[in-house]
């Protein structure tokens, strides 16, 4: 024990000693977290020469550091201008955008850092601490499980709904059949591509971000001089500190909603392949159904911004659970993390913790302190970085068509994601303007593929029998826990009409 | 039926679009499917099911409404003077031209051109310098950073072959 204390006291003070190399990282991070199709994973590897020529701390210290400081970065325009900048930060603007809207776009970022930098201490230090254990939820994690957690994410579909459900439930069920569309994932048939190539892998989700969010928003937008409200042109005349410290204690004293949420994001994170976007809007979903004030949700409540930030900030600690103990890697960064480390010599699995105990935890380490960095460096700037919605959308709209759309090109350098994700601007205009839902499209094209393939995959193991989806007690449990998500809001709605009935 | 004056008739052609659009598609995909091995159809069949079944109640509702006199078949929230008045259509006709000429053009160049000319359609041809300004620092600012800095594999043109050759002669 005291050795261990011994070696993470000195893991963190050789961190702490790169904090010339983390500060213009973080920078860096927030800028290509910020803009669609530059996510860290795409950074990394276009600085891959650099990072190699790295001694390994330096470089693990970089890969971290950048993909903490990304996936912060990715729910700033989410919040600012309702683009979010990684399929993890779509729900953020779910409440975050309505804020800015009222002019509270300051207090809306500094609740956003708080709580992802919170999120994101707690659950490396969880991580740290439970990693044995941690690691074991990737093998417990079935297809039967992985098809009850998608589900609880494509149940904020009908969260959605709620306003006006046929409408709701159209939206999220065109978004799974676009999801749909590619090869089937055992014959390799194609389907719905239109004739497209570039569809035979599926619809590429940056340009669908991108077109939904980005480009619909730019054409509705010139509608006003600028994105606020009246209410919130006045708020956003004098910009104070005090705004920005108003913004931190409202995520400071719901630390429990943080802690909760953040957990939920370190769970799925820990689990191959289920990703950011899943777990941020497992935990919007999760987090309207146990509030006591459901209706609030997507009109600018706080509890709506903080648990997809703290969510998709957990996950980043756990995708690196599998990673160190096991070798797989969660996602596509921890993926060239992977890559780099073998470059150097890194073997993975239980032994690493044992023959080089300085890398593993020299990478939790290294997260813990780019989030404190990060807390001290990005809140102030706050401030500043709300005057974007200041800035008039004659100017605002084009810039964001223009970056948006080069952006959605990058991932695949297909010329034709930069139509595709025109088509979806085009679609996301008509949704916006006839009262459909682009969340909800969205949900359907991210865990439509994802359904599909668990689903699958469990009826070719069981051979075709559909009871497989119940044989599983993890599965059932999730089952019963998805049953009473869906129907807790009901109970709790007409319990609070019961309770306004008999106290006017 | 009398109609309420305080609530005007919905546009249900326009909120008709979206689900007359999944119909279609759907159609499309059971098209592309209907030969294929079960592990092809079980999920689009599924989905696609549920999709047409919702889109078909949608369309009642709506028949309903327009009976009732409660919406119409118009397309006025979807379509307006609006759009000629914000020059929506003429973002619309920019961005298609973007796309259309970015391959050629390159990124900085069409970049420049796009935002030059969008933003004085929005601007209805006011402040020409500070548009042309604006543009150029944005456009110049992106070749710099992703073409430049990251050497990132943005759309190239000659701006950016000469500003290479121009780079590596010193």
């Amino acid at each position: 024990m005291g050795d261990t204390a011994a070696l993470l006291f000195s893991v963190l003070m050789d961190t702490l000693g790169y904090w010339w190399v983390m500060i213009p990282t973080i920078f860096l991070g927030l800028i290509v977290g910020g803009i669609p199709g530059f996510s860290a994973a795409n950074t990394i590897i276009i600085l891959m020469p650099l990072t190699l020529a790295m001694d390994l701390q330096m470089g693990l210290v970089f890969m971290v550091t950048l993909y903490c400081a990304a996936r912060m970065g990715a729910g700033i325009p989410a919040i600012l201008v309702n683009i979010p900048g990684t399929a993890g930060a779509a729900a953020t603007p779910l409440d975050g955008y309505p804020m800015t809207k009222q002019g509270r776009g300051q207090q809306a970022l500094s609740i956003s850092f708080v709580s992802s930098a919170i999120g994101g201490l707690l659950t490396t230090i969880i991580a740290l601490a439970a990693m044995p254990l941690l690691a074991r939820v990737g093998f417990y994690m079935h297809a039967v499980e992985m098809i009850v957690v998608m589900l609880f994410g494509i149940s904020l579909i009908a969260s959605i709904a709620a306003q006006d459900m046929i409408k709701g439930l159209i939206a999220g069920f065109l978004g799974l059949m676009i999801g749909s569309i590619g090869t089937d994932v055992v014959y390799a048939t194609p389907r719905g591509t239109m004739g497209f190539l570039e569809l035979y892998d599926g619809v590429p989700l940056i340009p669908a971000l991108v077109g939904l969010f980005a480009v619909s928003e730019a054409f509705i937008i010139i509608e006003k001089k600028v994105i606020l409200s009246k209410k919130g042109q006045e708020a956003m005349e004098n910009p104070s500190w005090a705004a920005t410290f108003e913004g931190v204690r409202e995520a400071l004293v719901r630390w429990k909603h943080i802690v909760w949420t953040s957990i939920i994001g370190l769970v799925i994170g820990v689990i191959p392949g289920a990703g950011a976007s899943i777990a941020s809007f497992v935990a919007y979903q999760q987090s309207r159904t146990f509030s006591k004030t459901p209706e609030k949700y997507g009109t600018g409540h706080i509890e709506g911004l903080i648990a997809p930030e703290s969510a998709n900030n957990g996950v980043t600690s756990g995708t690196l659970v599998p990673l160190l103990v096991l070798g797989i890697p969660g996602g596509a960064t921890a993926a060239i993390m992977l890559v780099v480390m073998q470059y150097h010599g890194v073997s993975f699995g239980p032994s690493l913790f044992q023959r080089q105990p300085e890398v593993g935890y020299g990478m939790f380490m290294a997260m813990a302190v780019s989030y404190l960095l990060m807390m001290l460096t990005i809140i102030p700037l706050s401030r500043y970085m709300s005057r974007v919605t200041t800035v008039p959308t004659i100017y605002l709209a084009p810039m964001i068509i223009s970056f948006t759309l080069v952006g959605a090109f990058v991932p695949r350098e297909y010329m034709f994601d930069m139509y595709l994700a025109l088509a979806f601007g085009v679609l996301g205009y008509i949704a916006r303007r006839t009262g459909y839902h682009v969340a909800a499209i969205l949900i359907g094209v991210i865990l439509g593929p994802l359904l599909e393939t668990y689903f699958l995959r469990a009826l070719k193991k069981s051979e075709g029998d559909i009871t497989v989806l119940f044989s599983s007690t993890i599965g059932n449990i999730l089952w019963v826990a998805l049953v009473v998500s869906l129907i807790l809001p009901a109970v709790f709605d007409r319990r609070r009409k019961r309770k306004e009935l008999v106290t006017p | 039926m009398k109609i309420d004056p305080d609530r005007p008739p919905r546009h249900l052609g326009g909120e008709l679009i979206i689900p007359a659009l999944a119909v279609v598609f759907t159609l499309y995909f059971f098209s592309t499917i209907w030969n294929s091995p079960w592990t092809a159809q079980v999920s689009a069949f599924s989905l696609g099911g549920v999709l047409l079944l919702l889109c078909v109640i949608f369309f009642a509702k709506a028949l309903g409404m327009v009976a009732k006199g409660e919406g119409s078949l118009t397309f006025g929230n979807v379509v307006t003077y609006e759009d000629l008045r914000t020059g929506r259509l003429g973002l619309i006709v920019t961005t298609v031209g973007y796309c259309w000429l970015i391959d050629d053009l390159g990124f900085t160049l069409a970049t420049f051109l796009f935002l030059w000319l969008s933003m004085l359609v929005l601007s209805r041809f006011r402040g020409v310098g500070r548009v042309t300004l604006t543009s150029a620092i944005m456009a110049l600012g992106g070749w710099a950073i992703f073409i430049w800095a990251f050497d990132t594999r943005f759309p190239r043109g000659w701006f950016e072959a000469t500003m290479e050759a121009v780079l590596k002669n010193g």
